[in-house]
């Protein structure tokens, strides 16, 4: 079943277009993850799918029901973690995480066991009585994500819930939205950090300018752009080779020398290493250090953009 | 509804867990008390001074000395017919009370005559006293009417007149003029107050969409409206507590006489309180930060008291200030406060409550109308 169908959904911001024509869905149980260059329309989705604002045209599907026709219905199984930390400072840990889940219509002990478990989950259960005041980044993102799963969404919506947090507790999150997913739950998580999304996700759409541009498994968008693999090869200054040997070699495409620095491109399906080395090694050349690149997301994201992820 | 009431339990937490907004919107309405007290420890216990000259020796006379004598704010000496001229153009008396002779008999008639009051303040002291006196004269005397000259069936009315313990509540008669003046000045300052209180507490919209937690609430099963709606609801219950506190601490600890029943005092300030709500709403619909919303009300809340006699009477203040103050809810409501201090009747004051409900249900609509131009910028829902 699909937990989120958005179909042909517009956005404008005055005359700016903010989401394009956009379609989308996400079936339950993915990780699904949002890439996107600053402005291209991520958490302005999010902000529609969570029922804020109001698409000009299209239509939203919460588990089949319109989010705006079952407005209850939609929010109640949706939990979101926004861009903008939003905690109330002073108030403690506990009373933040059981204030959201109250609005969800949890009384009681229920409400008190639901808290509690929240807190456990992002690691803050020792932090009950603290007031975020004193909290890190990190803390202050585990605490945001709490009072988003505390009412036990089945639909998580994280936007960026990593920025600027310290790699303890960003390990942290990346393994609690792998064990929230293992525990039921579908997610959708938007990032800068192309290795996050790389690591947990396991659907991808790439949106630029309000549109997606791509969308699939990482293996899929990968074949999207290339067939080759690249690898970089230092070698001593002034020394002489013979490029055509190299691309003699099977399964390489083309070789380029730049001062002492040599990249050769390969077939991707072609394991050929170790003939290139041993290629230079024949004619006694002194290897300094070696790298292969093989296509990553980050490749392909600049490759169907133009433009790096983290550019700003 | 079940939401709304989460939402404002979470607002009186968040505020009153920080214990110096207990004190920001439970204490300073008792300035304004302190204050008046302040103000009116100047024109404190001026005593009326009357001698009396007694011709016609008789109960039914003596009784009527011994209860101007029970009266507060009186000193009463007996003095002779002879001495009245000298001791009221000395000042030493501000009036006397000759009772001629015959003047038992005529009130047992129930004709009461042979009385005088000699003074030379005119009606400002005889008046006050005349008011209590004639109206213990005129009970008397009705007894005597139905007597119709039977001696044996008065003197039995009489004594059980005199002995009825209602009697004893005419002795707490006080100078009310100062306790109008003090409630006066105490309600002006508790007006103020509650205008910024009201601005205070709806200033946490505008600080809660600054800090993003406004967004997240509506993400929750709450929209827009409710969340107002709670607003509102905070805002009557700590309004509510001001004024209930105010008026109980001016009766109960320093016993200032409103001359006002407590529900009608209560009711025109609750209706106040509306008026407030709505003051502050607009300042939080046209402010685009909290911190222009606070200054905005700054701006609003004193001179509009200032002009409206929230901190001294308005009359005075020039007549074309006083026109300008007819354009200001704290004007209709303390001349509602007066009216009904003056013996009005509740009923009578219509006009008052429903210009002062007026102005909030104004307000209210001007503040609806911009909360929803601004959301249509915005585009949130
Ligand atoms: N309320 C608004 N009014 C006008 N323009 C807006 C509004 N909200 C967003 N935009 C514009 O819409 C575009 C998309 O913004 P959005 O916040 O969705 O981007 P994003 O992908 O989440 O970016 P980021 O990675 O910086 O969070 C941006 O150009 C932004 O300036
Ligand atoms: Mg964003």
């Amino acid at each position: 079943m699909n937990i989120l169908e958005i179909k042909n959904v517009t956005k404008k911001f005055g005359d700016f277009i903010a989401v394009d024509n956009m379609s989308l869905t996400v079936a339950e149980g993915e990780i699904f993850g949002f890439l996107g260059t600053n402005g291209a329309g991520k958490s302005t989705t999010i902000n529609m799918i969570s029922g804020l604002l109001r698409a000009n045209s299209g239509e939203i599907k919460i588990l089949g029901k319109d989010i705006h026709k079952h407005s209850r219905f939609a929010k109640k199984n949706i939990g979101i973690v926004p861009q903008d930390i939003a905690i109330y400072e002073d108030l403690t840990t506990y009373e933040n995480v059981k204030f959201f889940a109250g609005l969800y219509g949890l009384r009681g002990t229920q409400l008190h066991k639901q808290v509690e478990e929240a807190l456990e989950f992002v690691g803050l259960s020792d932090k009950h009585k603290s007031y975020p005041k004193s909290f890190s980044g990190g803390m202050k993102r585990r605490l945001n994500i709490a009072c988003a799963i505390a009412h036990r969404p089945k639909l998580i919506i994280m936007d960026e819930p990593t920025v600027g947090i310290d790699p303890q507790s960003r390990n942290y999150i990346l393994n609690s939205v792998k064990k929230l997913n293992e525990m039921g739950c579908t997610i959708i998580y938007t990032s800068h950090y192309m290795e996050e999304v790389e690591e947990i996700c396991s659907r991808i759409a790439i949106i630029d300018h309000g549109k997606i541009i791509a969308e699939g498994t990482k293996e899929q968008l990968k074949a999207i752009i290339t067939n080759t693999k690249d690898v970089w090869i230092e070698i001593k200054p002034m020394e002489t080779i013979d490029l055509n040997k190299i691309e003699a070699v099977s399964g390489v495409k083309a070789v380029q020398m730049e001062e002492n620095l040599m990249k050769v491109s390969s077939d991707v399906s072609v394991n050929n290493l170790n003939d290139i080395i041993q290629c230079l090694i024949n004619d006694k050349v002194e290897i300094r250090s070696l790298k292969e690149q093989s296509p990553n997301l980050e490749t392909v994201f600049l490759t169907l953009t133009g433009r790096s992820l983290r550019d700003h | 509804m079940q939401d709304v009431m989460w939402l404002v339990r979470h607002t009186l937490k968040k505020t009153f867990s920080n214990k110096k907004n207990i004190l920001l919107y439970f204490g300073t309405p008792l300035i304004g008390i302190i204050i008046s007290l302040l103000v009116y420890s100047g024109s404190n216990e001026k005593n009326v001074h009357i001698g009396i000259v007694n011709n016609d020796p008789h109960y039914i006379t003596n009784d009527t000395i011994h209860f101007i004598k029970g009266l507060e704010h009186l000193s009463v000496t007996n003095i002779k017919e002879s001495e009245i001229d000298d001791q009221i153009t000395s000042g030493k008396l501000d009036c006397v009370l000759v009772f001629h002779p015959g003047f038992s008999k005529s009130v047992q008639q129930g004709r009461p005559d042979h009385l005088q009051i000699v003074s030379i303040h005119g009606s400002e002291i005889t008046g006050f006293i005349k008011s209590y006196l004639y109206h213990y004269i005129n009970n008397i005397s009705a007894l005597g009417k139905i007597a119709n000259g039977d001696e044996r069936t008065f003197l039995q009315m009489y004594e059980r007149y005199q002995q009825s313990p209602f009697r004893t509540s005419v002795h707490s008669l006080k100078d009310t003029s100062k306790n109008i003046g003090m409630t006066y000045q105490t309600i002006g300052y508790l007006l103020m107050i509650m205008l910024f209180s009201a601005g205070n507490l709806a200033e946490m919209i505008v600080k809660e969409k600054e800090n993003r937690t406004y967004f997240r609430l509506l993400s929750a099963p709450i929209n827009g409206k409710r969340y107002v709606l709670s607003n509102i609801i905070v805002n009557m219950i700590v309004m509510t507590g001001q004024i209930i506190l105010t008026l109980v601490i001016m009766d109960r600890v320093f016993h200032i006489k409103t001359n006002i029943a407590f529900w009608q005092m209560a009711v025109v300030l609750m209706l106040f309180s509306l008026v407030a709500i709505g003051i502050a709403f607009i300042t939080v619909a046209f402010a685009n930060s909290s911190a222009s919303a606070g200054a905005m009300q700054n701006l609003i809340v004193v001179p509009s008291c200032m002009l409206s006699g929230c901190f001294w009477p308005a009359d005075i203040m020039p007549t074309f200030v006083q026109k300008i103050a007819n354009f200001l809810p704290q004007r209709w409501t303390l001349d509602a406060l007066l009216k009904l201090q003056q013996g009005h009747s509740f009923g009578s004051l219509y006009l008052n409550l429903l210009i002062i409900l007026a102005f909030a249900l104004i307000f209210f609509l001007i503040s609806a109308y911009k909360f929803g131009r601004n959301n249509n910028v915005n585009n949130f829902v």
